[in-house]
């Protein structure tokens, strides 16, 4: 099945959502902070596929792939894997970051879970710890990350 | 050595490297980031394993190119410093992202 590979890779986007809207991860909900965390990486790994590529080092089933080429004969599939994979990281630190927020303070606001644009200058609590923890924060950012 | 796995150690040195020299995040000394990295290596497990099933693979590996050390399933052991790398490094920027917005 040519879209094989885009299907796992939906599966990937469609398995993570509840990260987003149930468990409150608020990468998709900060556009700006994703495009500038997924941008860089998604360059750099273009890269290295087209040079893996054009050595021999891995190729595509033409089964399974939609056979649709970029430049440099990188498929359409891998930069969609160089989108999803990190998106599904980032929803997964997030999340983990909102867990480890509310075991220590269960009264943290669960309003931030709902996609509502009016939680965006409200800062929850997790976040400000987040914050905190990071030992190496150069400067005394407020924790909101919105865009 | 297969060009792969030079590739792959390249990519983690290049990473950590970039994290305690330069963006210094502090993330690897956070639960956050550690217990992110167990649930990304497990579910990397399930999607690259479909991804390099011998039995019917999307991706197809040269012999010549990487360690020859498929596992677990079937999947180029590469392939996970390839996603430590990709799934860190992005992590790394989200950190930095974030501290330039709220500068």
């Amino acid at each position: 099945m040519p879209a094989e590979y885009l299907l796992l890779m939906l599966a990937c986007v469609a398995i993570t959502l509840p990260l987003e809207f149930v468990l409150g991860a608020r990468v998709y909900r900060r556009p700006r902070r994703l495009v500038l965390a997924v941008l860089p990486l998604l360059v750099i790994f273009y890269v290295w596929d087209a040079v893996a590529i054009a050595r021999g080092h891995w190729d595509y089933s033409p089964a399974h792939t939609t056979g649709w080429l970029l430049p440099f004969a990188v498929p359409i599939e891998e930069v969609v894997f160089f989108i999803v994979i990190p998106l599904c990281g980032l929803l997964t630190f997030e999340a983990v970051g909102r867990m480890l927020g509310k075991r220590s303070d269960a009264s943290a606001a669960s309003s931030s879970s709902e996609p509502s644009p009016r939680s965006r200058n409200v800062p929850s609590l997790p976040e400000f710890r987040e914050q905190e923890r990071v030992p190496g924060a150069k400067d005394g950012g407020t924790g909101v990350g919105d865009a | 050595m297969p060009e792969y796995t030079v590739a792959t150690a390249v990519a983690v040195v290049a990473v950590v490297a970039v994290e305690l020299l330069w963006a210094r995040t502090g993330i690897f000394r956070t639960a956050q980031y550690w217990i992110t990295m167990a649930i990304v290596f497990f579910f990397q497990v399930l999607v690259d394993g479909w991804l390099t099933k011998l039995s019917d693979p999307i991706v197809r590996y040269a012999p010549a190119q990487f360690a020859g050390i498929r596992f677990p399933l079937d999947i180029p052991i590469e392939d996970f410093g390839f996603g430590f790398a990709l799934v860190t490094g992005t992590i790394i920027a989200w950190q930095l992202a974030g501290r330039k917005e709220t500068a």
